[in-house]
């Protein structure tokens, strides 16, 4: 691909057009690409030696007065710059490659400032457009996995739910850890309003981040900028490192350019990630009536038996409806039994029994091929004048459940005119909707039906018969009936899975406007004054129903948010070579951002009146206030920076800004953030050598500060709902603090890159570490002085650590190539300090007693809960019964960060072909499973009815051999082997929280996945000659996730997270499966 | 520095303010708000805070039952309900004291800001009361304490008071308020932000008085603490009738309904159902609150009243749920009633407390107005005083014995206090399940943010009780 030159943005190129020589001869020719021969506009071309030089037209053509004898250079940026001495030549038609001296290379930095990688002290690696846009991940986002050294995307499996990208680790305790969004100079909001609850597995829907709202069809490329030395201009927002995103420019064509994609592909759950269901017992919570009841009736004790359901004068075997596990009487196919169709009127076993057997149909049959199409049309053009392009994309993905979807609409408009030679102006607008309709259930909730999957589920449930019975008649006809026999046939604790997802699902809508405008005035060939004023601004509809007849209350739910932010930006830019040695390059700027969130929450109260209504006024009682947000945030802002070059050898960045916020109180409001960074470029002192193509040196060192969340510093009453006609009101739980003081994060960066043998091997290394120091923090406090947590600033975090990329080009013979890149990143975080006298700060609160923390010592999210009891060899301890001796809910039993990830992406390239994969790493870390806890606990899984060490059932009773050891040792040392009773007569979960400490259920998190495999081919240009007037055609296929290689966690994805947020991944519950996707795109360009 | 100047807009500072959020609230509102999650939190039934009718075995649980048999652990309980009286009770109150303490005199006539503060300060004894009840020794403090610490921000880690101590300090409050309320000839309070006697004064300084009589009968047995003349002094102005029971009356609609409601009826589960142990024993005295405290359930086709057996997995439909009356969103949370005074009363004559009136009056009164509160008809009343397990002189056991049985019953649908009476009367006999976590707990252990977040004060509090287990007994409970 082609580098077009932001001509607009910088005067980084400024070459003269007056310096002609009488006595010269002309010379012209056209410049085309090497990869598709189309001709290639604003290629500089200079006489050596001289300043004369000119660029080329739209059609690559130019025309030279040059001295005989002399040599023509040829240079475009990311193109590899060529000398040719022109000899006796009028006409010297030249191809121009790829440059694969990636130092020469332009990068944007902050503040879109370009400076090529010599010039670079800090760390930045670049992602090309097609990279991401080419697999075609709903949220582009994902499509950066493991392809950036640095940079950990952690993505849920569920469809739109909202990407974790961090950057070098969690810096702040319990603030913003998120990597800042900038497209084109300006930021964008990056927000999830899923809530905390969501993010802690508490239910609700995953709304997704709003990054989603990026087309990936517009990416020319993204660069992410890792530390602070490299994003201190952007000030505080920019502590987390920023993703910076160039959308496409016009390209120069005769006419107008068009260029269509197309794309279809399909999703199938990989039932590796999904739960497995043992098929040997019934539902029930083992027996359903006491041993004291039963002796005294001698009835039956897995089954409701007292009823005559089918009229024939005896009494009936009936399923315990009411139990959402799997701990009943065992399948027997000569025993006939009622479940809860023979109470289904419609159904064709309405009072009928049926063999006693496991469903034919688990839940594993419930998910659906997920169809995601998209296509997008793009006219663009450019002449010397500037640049225009108008693209419209769709994007529509239907999910694994069934009534799910998500529809993407964008529109993107930008071009830029040349006023006067001076004189530009650009502009830019990006419209985009999102439209989703039942997104998925998530955590440990109803609305989940992976919690009712994996955790409370029975298997003699057939799902198609759920199915059958939904479809009838729409009604909410459940296997989980609260107790059948007697006649109540409300959902207790689940509905109908189908008359979920049909009936409460919920839809949502995004309305976004994007977009700046910006005039660019080049005073002299050497500075230039750039003035841009951007908005970035959405609504955002979000609405619930929980139906008539479901468990719980009838309920609709609305919520309404709006966000603005408003940039006003002026940067003096300047560039000037001060003698031959010696160059200077710089910004002088300021920017004032206003960000405003507003949000209404409104919800009906006690029910709905009228069935499948959904307004408010549809409550049974009135409604109560609805919640009102509203929050503002203002920082100005003022830079400088300042690079200087010697002999294109050694770079000296120096950079400062200082921000004055509004979250914080008057007198601690003003934060600086100082940077440093050399950059030596050694290879220039050893031209000698040549196996060595490139080296450089780089460190660098930064200080940036950040704010105060908004609101955060005087307080304010709750207000709860008025008790009849009493007003009440209500103290915070949180204490705001009107001293507050900026954060801080120190970091130091030093690497070295380096690349040999004509670019064909090179590396690039990093160390970094970074102290995040007077963290502002909701301290939780002792709850005796009447409040929850108090906002301080303290604590510290220290991350540190490696990153390493590395290429090689192992074989290019003809027409053949294979590119190998790897990339390895190594963080080690840890907790210095926390507030004063305070070890542990509470992160996140999850069911069954499991909680993600901040602990004094111990990297950033370990996860607590109860632990076995290890003797001094390590070994674990029972108790005289038999079970395990278990720690209180405080003892450390994972750690969510991996030792490291890495990812591994090998090109093949043969002529139009090109074949790709991508293997993405993650090793270490750990994740705590309710769905295996819970699964164990209900008897759905396999290992639940399994047999014990003696060989024999462990849900025998006691008496036939059945019953479980627990691996461990006695007090004394010895190998237990005290059997416990497991039997379904004496079920109390054996494998539950009771017996069995959380450690159990953390897992290794581990993963080595198959990413991506792409397969393209492109119409070569002899063939295209015939196909005028397209210029270009390409096909691609397509896979997305297609095989996990390797993972330690059973039956689930170990990356599937709750969302996005400080404690991503280390709890699943209700986890989703990983889709496989296969597809294929077609690009046509005119 | 022209930048600088170009680039800040001034008035920064504004921007921050919340205008969706009120910055000051009449100290009425939040006195209000500290009753109602006052009441929720000793009405609850919800499994992560209100396990007293667990504790008091009136109820048991069905399919999951790990509270049933003391697991307070896994739903961190402890730390819930602390949460809750603290950060929603407690500071509530506090709060409406200071604000009004510090009101400008412009604003508020003197014997008014007097009675106000009685009455904020007795609904603090009260909740004092509960929390040394529950826990034993605590952070506190009090005007008229050196060296409380608790309720102050800038204290994140505040050290814990012995609970005798506090004791002395409450009996000393209430003495104040109750001398204030006597003293002051404004007749106005709280008017209708008080949720309990819409600020009626004579009705309060009963309620201070039957609270003095609670705390002095907490105390009996308690060593240092001169029972007789707090009760003594109590007893002639405590209630008069059940007109004077202190009821924080719910409302029809959410969110302002009784919270058993939401629990058991519209949450649609069966996670509880009647426990044998209250049952069995009603059963046999054919007790005539039975058809107001539990439903029947069809056993065979007979329906009769069965409790699930306490502290196993039961199957909720194979026994007596919850009346209506106890599941109806109305059904008002009670703080201190006639009928539990009059047991006081009839203790404290057993006890040479006073000597007005006899023991077998007021335990007949007592159980005539608990059966009263519950619908009983006269006649019935009767009939079970009567019945000779009953009736005072013929009962079984001795005095404890016999009050403690039967406040027991009076005390249903009131798990704390039955549970505070239990532990301090020793009857009836309750017995902890198989397979329990511990032996009926004594008291609750301390939240895990304690030991992590205040470790110091918690490994004093620690020392001051011996052991941080529920085995241990508050300083009262001496038997």
């Amino acid at each position: 691909m082609r580098r077009i030159l932001q001509l607009c943005l910088t005067a980084v190129c400024v070459f003269a057009f007056y310096a002609l020589h009488a006595q010269d001869r002309t010379i012209t020719g056209r410049i085309t690409s090497v990869d598709d021969g189309s001709p290639l506009p604003g290629v500089n071309v200079v006489v050596k030696g001289t300043t004369n030089g000119t660029v080329t037209d739209v059609n690559g053509k130019y025309t030279i007065s040059a001295p005989a004898g002399s040599t023509l250079i040829f240079s475009f940026i990311g193109l590899k710059s060529q000398e040719i001495a022109i000899g006796e030549r009028a006409v010297l038609d030249v191809p121009m490659g790829q440059d694969m001296q990636q130092l020469s290379e332009v990068v944007v930095t902050a503040q879109g400032i370009e400076r090529t990688k010599n010039e670079l002290a800090y760390s930045a690696q670049k992602v090309d457009g097609a990279a991401v846009s080419q697999t075609r991940d709903n949220n582009f986002v994902n499509g950066l996995s493991g392809k950036v050294a640095g940079l950990e995307i952690r993505r849920p499996n569920t469809m739109g739910g909202s990407t974790n990208v961090v950057i070098r680790g969690n810096k702040s305790l319990t603030g913003n850890n998120q990597a800042l969004f900038v497209i084109d100079g300006v930021p964008i909001d990056n927000s999830n309003t899923s809530g905390t609850s969501q993010a802690q597995g508490r239910g609700g829907y995953d709304y997704g981040n709003a990054a989603a709202d990026i087309n990936p069809d517009d990416i020319e490329s993204i660069n992410v900028l890792k530390g602070a030395a490299a994003t201190a201009l952007y000030g505080s927002r920019a502590s987390n490192g920023v993703i910076l995103i160039t959308t496409k420019k016009g390209r120069a064509t005769k006419g107008v350019g068009l260029t269509f994609t197309g794309g279809v592909s399909v999703g199938v759950v990989d039932k590796s990630t999904f739960a497995k269901y043992q098929k040997s017992y019934g539902q029930g919570y083992g027996a359903e009536l006491s041993q004291q009841l039963s002796e005294q009736t001698g009835r039956p004790r897995f089954f409701v038996s007292q009823f005559d359901i089918d009229g024939d004068g005896q009494p009936d075997l009936v399923t315990p409806t009411g139990a959402d596990a799997s701990w009943g009487a065992p399948f027997n196919p000569n025993q006939t039994v009622f479940l809860w169709d023979a109470f289904d009127t419609e159904s064709p076993y309405y009072h009928k029994g049926k063999p006693y057997v496991a469903a034919a149909n688990d839940p594993s049959t419930f998910f659906k091929t997920s169809i995601q199409q998209n296509y997008s049309v793009m006219l663009d053009g450019a002449s010397e004048k500037g640049y225009y392009k108008l693209g419209y994309s769709t994007n529509r993905e239907t999910g694994i459940l069934p009534n799910s979807h998500i529809y993407k609409d964008f529109i993107n408009f930008g071009s830029s005119y040349k006023i006067t030679d001076r004189l530009t102006a650009t502009a830019s607008v990006n419209f985009s909707t999102i439209r989703g309709n039942g997104r998925y259930g998530t955590g440990y909730d109803d609305k989940n039906l992976m919690t009712n999957f994996r955790q409370w589920w029975a298997v003699s449930t057939d799902i198609k018969d759920q199915k059958d019975a939904y479809f009838r008649d729409r009604k909410n006809i459940t296997w989980n009936f609260s107790d059948a026999a007697r006649g109540k046939l409300n959902a207790i604790y689940w509905d109908n899975p189908y008359f979920t997802r049909y009936e409460n699902f919920q839809d949502d809508n995004r309305i976004r406007y994007l977009g700046y405008t910006m005039l660019n005035y080049k005073v002299n060939d050497w500075f230039d004054v750039l003035g841009r004023i951007s908005l970035d601004t959405y609504n955002e509809f979000q609405q619930e129903r929980r139906a008539i007849t479901s468990n719980g209350v009838a309920s609709y739910t609305r919520f309404n948010r709006r966000y603005k932010e408003y940039n006003y930006d002026l940067m003096l830019n300047f560039n000037k070579e001060i003698n031959q040695n010696f160059t200077v390059k710089g910004v002088v700027g300021g920017n004032i951002r206003r960000t405003r969130a507003e949000s209404i929450f409104a919800t009906t109260n006690g029910g709905l009146v009228v069935d499948r209504y959904y307004a408010l006024e549809n409550s049974v009682n009135p409604i109560v206030a609805p919640v009102e947000t509203e929050s503002e945030l203002g920082v100005d802002g003022i830079y400088a920076n300042a690079t200087l070059g010697y002999k294109n050898m050694l770079f000296l960045d120096l950079a400062g800004r200082r921000d004055q916020s509004s979250s914080l109180p008057k007198g601690n409001d003003v934060y600086y953030y100082p940077s440093a960074s050399v950059s030596f470029v050694f290879s220039e002192l050893m031209k000698d050598k040549t196996w060595l193509n490139n080296g450089k040196f780089r460190v660098n060192y930064a200080e940036v500060g950040n704010t105060a969340p908004a609101q955060s510093i005087t307080d304010v009453y709750d207000k709860p709902t008025a008790f009849g006609n009493v007003t009440l009101f209500s103290v915070q739980s949180t204490k705001n603090n009107p001293n507050l003081k900026p954060e801080r994060t120190k970091s130091f960066e030093t690497g070295v890159e380096m690349s040999f043998v004509e670019d064909r091997v090179g590396f690039d290394f990093t160390f970094y570490r970074q102290n995040s120091v007077d963290q502002i923090v909701p301290a939780t406090v002792s709850r005796a002085t009447g409040y929850d947590a108090k906002y301080i600033n303290a604590g510290e975090i220290r991350n540190q650590g490696f990153e390493v990329s590395v290429y090689a080009v192992p074989v290019q013979v003809g027409a053949f190539s294979w590119r190998v890149s790897a990339n390895w990143t190594r963080n080690r975080n840890k907790v210095v300090e926390l507030a004063p006298g305070i070890t542990n700060l509470q992160l996140g609160s999850f069911q069954n007693g499991v909680s993600i923390a901040a602990a004094v010592d111990q990297p950033y999210g370990v996860i607590r809960g109860s632990n076995f009891v290890y003797n001094d060899q390590g070994q674990r301890l029972v108790d005289e019964d038999g079970y395990y001796q278990m720690t209180g809910a405080n003892s450390i039993i994972g750690n969510l960060n991996p030792d490291w990830i890495g990812g591994l992406n090998n090109t093949l390239k043969y002529k139009s072909f090109s074949l790709s994969f991508l293997i993405d790493t993650r090793q270490g870390g750990n994740v705590y499973s309710l769905d295996m806890a819970y699964g164990n606990y209900s008897g759905i899984l396999p290992e639940t009815a399994g047999l014990n060490q003696l060989g024999n059932p462990l849900r025998n009773s006691y008496e036939n051999g059945g019953g479980w050891i627990f691996d461990g040792v006695k007090e004394d040392g010895t190998k237990n082997d005290i059997r416990v009773d497991a039997s379904a007569e004496e079920f109390v979960g054996i494998f539950g929280p009771d017996y069995v400490p959380n450690k159990a259920y953390v897992y290794d998190a581990s993963y080595v996945k198959l990413r991506e495999v792409v397969l393209s081919y492109s119409l070569p240009q002899n063939l295209l000659a015939r196909l005028a007037p397209i210029k270009g055609i390409d096909v691609s296929l397509v896979g997305r996730n297609l095989w996990i290689i390797h993972k330690n966690l059973p039956y689930a994805d170990p990356e599937d997270a709750l969302g996005s947020g400080n404690f991503s991944g280390g709890f699943q519950s209700g986890a989703y499966p990983n889709v496989r996707n296969m597809g294929f795109n077609v690009k046509v360009k005119f | 520095m022209a930048l600088s100047i170009l680039f800040s807009c001034g008035d920064l500072e504004e921007l921050n303010v919340n205008n969706k959020k009120a910055k000051e609230a009449p100290a009425g509102t939040l006195f209000a708000n500290g009753q109602r999650n006052l009441s929720d939190i000793l009405v609850s039934t919800n499994v992560n805070r209100g396990v007293w009718r667990l504790l008091a075995q009136h109820w048991t649980e069905t399919t999951y039952f790990s509270e049933a048999r003391y697991d307070l652990d896994t739903r961190n309980i402890p730390q819930n309900v602390w949460d809750i009286l603290y950060r929603d009770v407690m500071m509530d109150f506090e709060t409406a004291r200071i604000s009004l303490k510090e009101l400008d005199p412009v604003f508020i006539e003197e014997e008014l800001r007097q009675n106000q503060l009685a009455l904020i300060d007795i609904m603090e004894v009260y909740t004092w009361s509960v929390l040394v009840n529950t826990y034993g020794p605590i952070p506190y403090v009090s005007d008229s304490f050196e060296g409380g610490e608790a309720l102050d921000i800038d204290n994140a880690s505040p050290a814990y008071t012995k609970a005798e101590d506090i004791y002395h300090d409450l009996i000393t409050r209430l003495n104040a308020d109750i001398k204030t309320l006597e003293t002051t000839t404004e007749t106005e309070t709280l008017g209708s932000y008080d949720l309990l006697y819409s600020g009626n004064k004579a009705t309060w300084l009963r309620f201070a008085n039957s609270l003095k009589l609670r705390l002095g009968m907490t105390l009996a047995e308690a060593p240092g603490f001169d029972a007789k003349t707090i009760v003594s002094e109590a007893a002639p102005k405590v209630f008069t009738s059940s007109a004077d029971n202190a009821l924080i009356k719910y409302k029809e609609t959410t969110p302002n309904t009784n919270p058993v409601w939401v629990d058991l009826v519209q949450s649609g589960r069966e996670d509880f159902v009647a426990a044998n142990t209250i049952v069995d024993k009603m059963v046999a005295l054919d007790d005539p609150r039975l058809p107001a405290y539990f439903a029947t359930v069809d056993v065979d086709g007979t329906d009769i009243y069965l409790g699930g057996i306490y502290g196993v997995k039961n199957t909720a439909s194979n026994y007596s749920f919850p009346s209506a009356t106890i599941m109806d969103p109305t059904l008002p949370g009670v703080l201190l009633d006639y009928s539990e005074v009059l047991f006081y009363l009839a203790e404290a004559v057993e006890r040479g407390f006073i000597t007005t009136g006899s023991a077998e009056t007021y335990y007949n009164q007592a159980i005539t107005e608990s059966m009263h509160f519950w619908g009983v008809e006269d006649a019935d009343i009767a009939t079970y005083l009567a019945r000779p397990e009953v009736a005072y002189t013929s009962a079984a056991g001795d005095y404890k014995t016999k009050i403690g049985v039967q406040k027991w019953f009076a005390l249903y649908n009131r798990g704390h206090e039955a549970w505070t009476e239990w532990r301090r009367l020793d009857a009836p006999t309750l017995v902890a399940p198989p397979d329990a976590f511990s032996d009926v707990p004594l008291r609750f252990p301390y939240p895990v943010a304690e030991q992590n977040l205040n470790t110091v004060n918690y490994d004093d509090a620690v020392r001051m009780i011996g052991k941080d287990v529920v085995a241990t007994p508050i300083f009262w409970d001496v038997q």
